[in-house]
């Protein structure tokens, strides 16, 4: 039964391929493919979550290979619960994607890759393989922010073919600097390796900055970000929503697992210039990306900067070294896909239903569209930290973690996060509440309507659906953070 | 059309190129696959001998123009290439699942010599996708971007 976990990994490999062999002959089978590989993805996380809570930790020899020799794969309390939420998260994509788009049997197939590459991620426990997953990931989420249609989702892509591959090299030189040092690859392996050659060593260092740096890439964590806003907003609204909850999760989530199981706390503690660089670059991540948020017009560009901004709440408590605060990071990792995912997928409701792109458009939207407005204040507020919703569970065990760890720098940057968050946020809700539209921005909404398709069912759902689980998650929060802690608290 | 057409005056033939392509490109081809044997036990693989394979089918392309190529060998000939790689690579990972090994467990199959055969069947598929995707790659590249392949898209 353990196979599960490889096969999170192998079945939407598989079912990459059914689209592009069938395509010529079935037309939309692409849909149908990847709602089913979503299903079995969802029973199969499932069954390895439900071992999880069995038993704590599952591993997996690839090959029958042992590790440290062969590719191991892992599952604990960290990566179950987010291997469920890439299932869901799949899901709730695709089912906004039934009416939305994009219909093609390749965007299917590039989709159910980029499935295979986060699950990857977070299934791995070996830093080749990782990279191996990153760079299908990376390559997967290329194709598929320009299966947009403008020019300008061709240069986005572009550009984060370029910044991303930049990235991943950075990474896998690191990686090489690590693997000439200690002769192994297997993660649990190099925590005594690392060790055993000494953290001062000049090339486990440059290996630390290397594999960091290039995480950091993926994450999107200022001055890096340039790719960000571009990929998430140039895209369809669909790939926005399942790479804004995926993709630099899965980064950070390998950034979690590096730094603490190959380097360890120990490491930190030694070299503080490490975990204080981080925060340093964390920190003021958290508040350029906020105040690029509340200058952006285009919604989705700034749901894209907020993201910078999220992220570096995460990175910020990766560098702390303070188990609470390493929690809350994780935790909150959930919550911003669920929320961010979320976001974006209403942003693309009022934009294919009523044609509105920019905050000036959200005048009056609570009247036009009550139900996907009351949606967007409820992500919205989630995303602000306001209690009981999953937002205020990370960021509080992140504000608690940075005081216990004496860090009052880290813990005012994520006050004053909040109310900038508060700030962009707030504007957008305003004009959707308390601002009358404008009789201008009426013609244009309905111009933009004429072309666009109607909102069906499944993606008003969606957006529903993802509004509750922010709420619900909140409220849940001390039972997931009982899964998580577990597998966090062996680090430290 | 007018990329299309630009390409194919572009094209002009030779004696000497046609010729020597048509005698190197078989052995090349064969050079390809036996790189791509060679993965299990020596230096070699899918990779190196899929790019190998798919460098003599551009050779071809080079000497005799790439609309005649195109036509030769269809973009759906090579999408099957790509998916049978692919399916012998995840069936033969999965297949073990049935003999109650692990992924890729190649002795599960209790064939002699199995880990070495299921090794080199893998490079194959591997080899088969390497080569499928660089052809396509360069085939689409060729067919420029006037070329009607944005129906895909939509």
């Amino acid at each position: 039964m353990t196979d599960a976990l490889v096969l999170l990994v192998v079945v939407p490999i598989a079912a990459s391929l059914f689209p592009v062999a069938l395509g010529g002959r079935f037309e939309r089978i692409g849909w149908f493919v990847a709602a089913a590989m979503g299903l079995v993805h969802l029973g199969l996380s499932a069954t390895v979550a439900a071992q999880v809570l069995e038993s704590g930790v599952i591993s997996y020899a690839v090959g029958g290979f042992e590790p440290p020799f062969g590719i191991e794969l892992v599952a604990d309390g960290v990566s179950a619960p987010l291997l469920v939420l890439v299932s869901l998260s799949t899901l709730g994509v695709l089912a906004y994607a039934r009416r939305a788009g994009p219909h093609s049997n390749a965007f299917y197939s590039e989709l159910a890759l980029l499935t295979a590459g986060i699950s990857g991620v977070f299934a791995t426990a070996d830093v080749f393989n990782l990279y191996v997953f990153l760079e299908i990931t990376g390559l997967a989420t290329y194709a598929l922010v320009a299966s947009g249609r403008s020019p300008r989702a061709a240069l986005a892509s572009l550009k984060y073919l370029f910044v991303g591959t930049i990235g991943a090299s950075l990474y896998l030189l690191g990686v090489g600097y690590l693997y000439i040092m200690t002769g192994t690859l297997n993660m649990a392996d190099l925590t005594g390796a690392v060790a055993s050659v000494g953290y001062t060593s000049p090339a486990i260092l440059t290996s630390f900055g290397l594999i960091v740096t290039g995480l950091l890439v993926k994450v999107a964590v200022f001055p890096l970000h340039t790719w960000q806003p571009g990929a998430y907003a140039e895209s369809p609204d669909t790939v926005s929503a399942y790479i804004s909850a995926l993709v630099s999760t899965a980064a950070a989530y390998a950034l979690v697992r590096i730094i603490y199981a190959v380097y360890t706390t120990k490491f930190l503690d030694e070299i503080s210039l490490a975990g204080d660089a981080l925060v340093a670059l964390a920190s003021v991540s958290i508040v350029v990306g906020a105040v690029l948020a509340v200058m952006q017009s285009d919604l989705k560009r700034m749901l894209a900067y907020s993201s910078v901004s999220q992220f570096g709440l995460v990175v910020a408590a990766i560098g702390l070294a303070n188990e609470t605060a390493l929690v809350g990071a994780v935790v909150h990792l959930v919550g911003h896909a669920v929320m961010k995912g979320g976001l974006f997928l209403t942003v693309g409701v009022f934009a294919t239903g009523l044609g509105v792109r920019t905050v000036e458009d959200f005048a009056g939207l609570a009247a036009k569209a009550p139900i996907s407005s009351a949606a967007f204040a409820v992500l919205a507020f989630s995303m602000v930290g306001i209690p009981p919703a999953v937002g205020f569970v990370g960021k509080w065990n992140i504000v608690v973690g940075a005081v216990e760890a004496g860090a009052w720098s880290v813990a005012a940057v994520v006050v004053v996060s909040t109310l900038l968050t508060l700030a962009y946020f707030g504007r957008v809700i305003e004009r959707m509440y308390f601002t009358a539209p404008e009789p201008e921005a009426d013609a244009v909404s309905t111009d933009g309507g004429n072309d666009a398709v109607e909102v069906s069912f499944g993606m008003r759902a969606v957006v529903v659906v993802s509004a509750v689980a922010a709420v619900v998650l909140g409220v849940l929060g001390s039972d997931l953070i009982t899964v998580i802690q577990p597998a966090l608290e062996v680090y430290f | 059309m007018s990329a299309a057409d630009g390409s194919l005056s572009a094209y002009v033939e030779s004696t000497i190129i046609m010729t020597t392509v048509r005698v190197v490109s078989p052995f090349v081809f064969t050079f390809g696959l036996f790189v791509m044997f060679h993965g299990a036990e020596s230096a070699g693989g899918g990779f190196q001998g899929g790019a190998i394979v798919a460098s003599s089918i551009i050779m071809l392309a080079f000497a005799f123009g790439i609309e005649p190529t195109r036509e030769w060998l269809d973009d759906s000939v090579i999408r099957l290439i790509v998916g049978v790689g692919a399916t012998t690579f995840v069936g033969i990972g999965i297949g073990a699942l049935a003999f109650d090994g692990a992924f890729l467990e190649y002795a599960a199959y209790g064939i002699s010599h199995g880990v070495k055969y299921g090794i080199e069947l893998v490079e194959l598929g591997i080899g088969a996708i390497v080569a499928g995707v660089i052809v396509s790659l360069f085939m689409n590249l060729a067919g420029g971007f006037n070329h009607d392949s944005g129906g895909d898209d939509t």
